[in-house]
């Protein structure tokens, strides 16, 4: 496995080595029109965000912003190709031109920002890092967790923050590192781990599948140990693409502003110029290289933000009223720049 | 009949100059001038997109990342401080491999060794026994062996939580032989007080005295004709020696006895195994050991069958026609293909990342997920794994020569 996947690095680079020469021409916005699909690295095993199912079939949060890019840019939510990503192997296959877009619950940090070359867009989910135990232990504090071992994932920056947390409170832990999910969970559930840390939003996630599974009550803790405003990435250095994916991820957000939903969006017919602007009424054209109708398209056949929320992230357990992720108007953070 | 004429070959003149390109000889050099830098030209040319395309996308492409701190703490390593610097990282990981490597090597020699033999026994059996080992360990991935290994010994496996350890204690003291849990396993240790620096110089005279003695011991017997017993002795040797050493400097090694911390969640002292490098270093063992078998059971039937045969007919035991008589010529033949064993499991050791165990890959990999340069820890990682089996196959390859037949 190491020797495969040090080739595939070395691979991908050569690939982007290969591949970087002749895209001078076009940007990637023109590339993806041409080819008809865009190609989105995803995440496959986590519940509510990205999962597929025994067909092949792939749904979740962030299968559904996919989708958006999708039917905004190609007006068709179902010209996607997605390729499922581990959490090392992201960047890489950002970097190396073999993705368009990276949307796999992604934390936007400096370093990745930075280093890695890549571009991160509007923020779709605004997560923060917890700490499951199961009930039975009735532990509710990390003080509680001393000397305890802690199944973390690798290559992520769960692990920094467990890290940086811990140690800054004098508590002495051990991180069990695991590859993925499906080699952590029974090591969770068997008792090899004290705890498990990760989004909040993923261990919501797997304390539903866990508990509908018959397995123990899980019991998540209060304290959110950090920041993980997770969103789609894209490569540094092409604007106009990075501009149409953005304009496109919003557009959910905009529409469940204006109350338009799957529904209602293609029926508009009101006189709020704001809106009529939206929805591509008039000679509004604000040059992002997206069809004018673009935000129809996108709502009508993927939905608004609360329908996207509602679809994958109510199942798993969490609820958006209340959460940063409800709208501004209400108290949340989500909050997207005018359509005008 | 028709008389038929056999024309006389042309004549060759011997001085005449054969044109350029039907020359073998210049043929055979521009043949492998150009092979090389064909060679030499792809790298260049791959590398030289890997360093244009990095800088086009602001790619650091230096080291400097490996004075960083690391940021993060490592798996059942209490000692290793997040604050250090990433090369200390790479060390740890290269401790872990190594540790595993051995350890699997150790396993792969003794196991591969008996089954090897057991399966030329004429117990039906001990050999049909040997023969489902073999197969069934040499047909399965050793992937799959690890994470199986994982499964079925630790997370699914027979032993308590840590907090309710099985302890075994040594002969009716309190102290812990074995600590048994589903996370870790303790066994006695030694540790090392202040003044063990006095002990590694009697350390470093008993190796010394060992070898003496040992060679000492064969010359003796090339003179003399009487049994050298040279490991005896030289082990004897270093021995005395290491131990009046070890009191010479006031007791430089004190022993360590495993326990379980009152909160449960820790062995205090003693020697300390995690569930990941024990699957990793059984499984690899075990696995490696069914080909080892495979070389030792064709090594001792590629000894002449004479052999045996004038054993037998010096009326030695089965153990001592083993011992002298075959096993010397068939070590001969098995350790080429064996050298080779080892560095697959060496290598095969970073599959240890499955069960989470911390070696030099899966340290390399989250040091990367925490946005590290890719290139270049990667080429670090490369580096690692090519010292580690250039070392093994140099000591080998010496030791290879040494035993070697040497032919006149």
């Amino acid at each position: 496995m190491k020797r495969l996947f040090a080739l595939i690095a070395v691979l991908a680079l050569v690939v982007a080595a290969c591949g970087g020469d002749d895209d001078s021409g076009g940007g990637l916005l023109e590339t993806v029109q041409d080819r008809g699909e865009v190609i989105c690295g995803v995440n496959e095993t986590l519940p509510g965000f990205g999962v597929v199912d025994d067909a092949g079939n792939f749904s979740g949060f962030d299968i559904d912003f996919c989708r958006v890019v999708a039917a905004g840019v190609l007006g068709d939510a179902d010209a996607v190709q997605y390729v499922p990503l581990t959490a090392e192997a992201r960047f890489t296959a950002l970097q190396s031109g073999e993705i368009d877009m990276l949307i796999r619950n992604t934390t936007w940090t400096a370093t990745r920002d930075g280093q890695e070359g890549a571009n991160f867009l509007y923020t779709t989910f605004y997560d923060g890092q917890g700490l499951m135990v199961p009930a039975a232990t009735g532990f509710t504090t990390l003080e509680e967790l001393a000397d305890g071992n802690i199944c973390v994932l690798t290559g992520t920056t769960t692990e920094l923050n467990l890290t940086a947390v811990f140690n800054a409170r004098g508590i002495p832990f051990n991180p069990v590192q695991f590859e993925d999910n499906t080699q952590l969970r029974p090591a969770y559930e068997q008792g090899q781990c004290d705890a498990w840390t990760s989004d909040a939003s993923q261990l919501a996630a797997f304390k539903a599948t866990i508990e509908s599974e018959g397995g123990a009550e899980q019991f998540i803790m209060a304290e959110v140990i950090s920041k993980e405003p997770l969103g789609p990435v894209v490569a540094d250095g092409d604007t106009a693409w990075a501009q149409a994916v953005n304009w496109s991820v919003m557009a959910p957000v905009q529409a469940w502003e204006f109350g338009l939903d799957s529904g209602s969006i293609g029926s508009y017919s009101g006189d709020n110029p704001n809106i009529l602007n939206f929805v591509g009424d008039g000679d509004f054209n604000p040059t992002l290289g997206l069809p004018s109708d673009f935000a129809v398209q996108i709502v009508s056949q993927v939905g608004n933000y609360e329908e996207i929320y509602n679809r994958h992230i109510v199942p798993i357990g969490l609820q958006l009223a209340g959460s940063p992720n409800d709208l501004w108007t209400n108290g949340g953070l989500m909050y997207v720049p005018p359509y005008r | 009949m028709t008389q038929t004429t056999i024309e006389p070959p042309p004549e060759v003149d011997p001085n005449e100059s054969v044109v350029w390109y039907r020359n073998v000889r210049v043929l055979r050099v521009v043949g492998q001038v150009v092979a090389v830098a064909t060679v030499v030209g792809l790298i260049a040319w791959l590398f030289n997109n890997l360093l244009t395309n990095l800088d086009r996308q602001n790619i650091n492409t230096d080291f400097g990342f490996l004075d960083r701190p690391t940021n993060f703490e490592i798996s059942f390593d209490q000692g290793f401080d997040p604050r250090s610097p990433v090369w200390q990282m790479v060390l740890v990981g290269l401790k872990n491999t190594f540790l595993a490597g051995i350890v699997g090597i150790v396993i792969a020699s003794i196991v591969g060794l008996i089954v090897g033999i057991s399966r030329l026994s004429s117990n039906w059996l001990v050999a049909r026994a040997a023969t489902l080992y073999v197969e069934t360990f040499r047909n399965i991935p050793p992937l799959v062996i690890i994470i199986f290994f994982g499964f079925a010994i630790f997370t699914f496996g027979p032993f308590p939580l840590l907090s309710e350890a099985t302890q075994i204690n040594f002969l009716g003291t309190d102290d812990n032989l074995l600590i048994l849990s589903n996370t870790i396993w303790g066994i006695p240790g030694f540790v090392a007080e202040d003044n063990v620096g006095v002990f590694w110089i009697t350390f470093g005279v008993a190796v010394l005295a060992a070898i003496g003695v040992a060679i000492w011991r064969t010359q003796l017997s090339d003179r003399t004709g009487v049994h050298h017993h040279r490991v005896r002795w030289a082990l004897g040797t270093f021995l005395v020696i290491a131990i009046i050493g070890h009191f010479l400097a006031g007791g430089a090694w004190s022993m360590s006895w495993p326990v379980v911390s009152e909160n449960g969640r820790r062995i205090d002292g003693g020697f300390i195994m995690n569930f990941g490098f024990i699957a990793t270093a059984l499984a690899l063992g075990l696995y490696t050991a069914s080909h080892i078998a495979e070389i030792i059971r064709g090594s001792i039937l590629a000894v002449p069958k004479g052999q045996s045969e004038a054993a037998n007919a010096i009326a030695l035991t089965g153990f001592q026609r083993y011992r002298y008589i075959i096993l010397p010529q068939a070590l001969r033949i098995a350790l080429p293909p064996t050298i080779n064993q080892y560095l697959n499991l060496v290598k095969n050791t970073s599959l240890g990342i499955a069960v989470s165990y911390a070696e030099i890959t899966l340290l390399t990999k989250t040091s990367i997920g925490n946005g590290r340069p890719a290139p270049q820890s990667i080429a670090i990682l490369m580096g690692v794994y090519l010292v580690f089996s250039l070392v093994i196959s140099l000591l080998l390859n010496a030791y290879n020569r040494r035993i070697q037949l040497v032919e006149r």
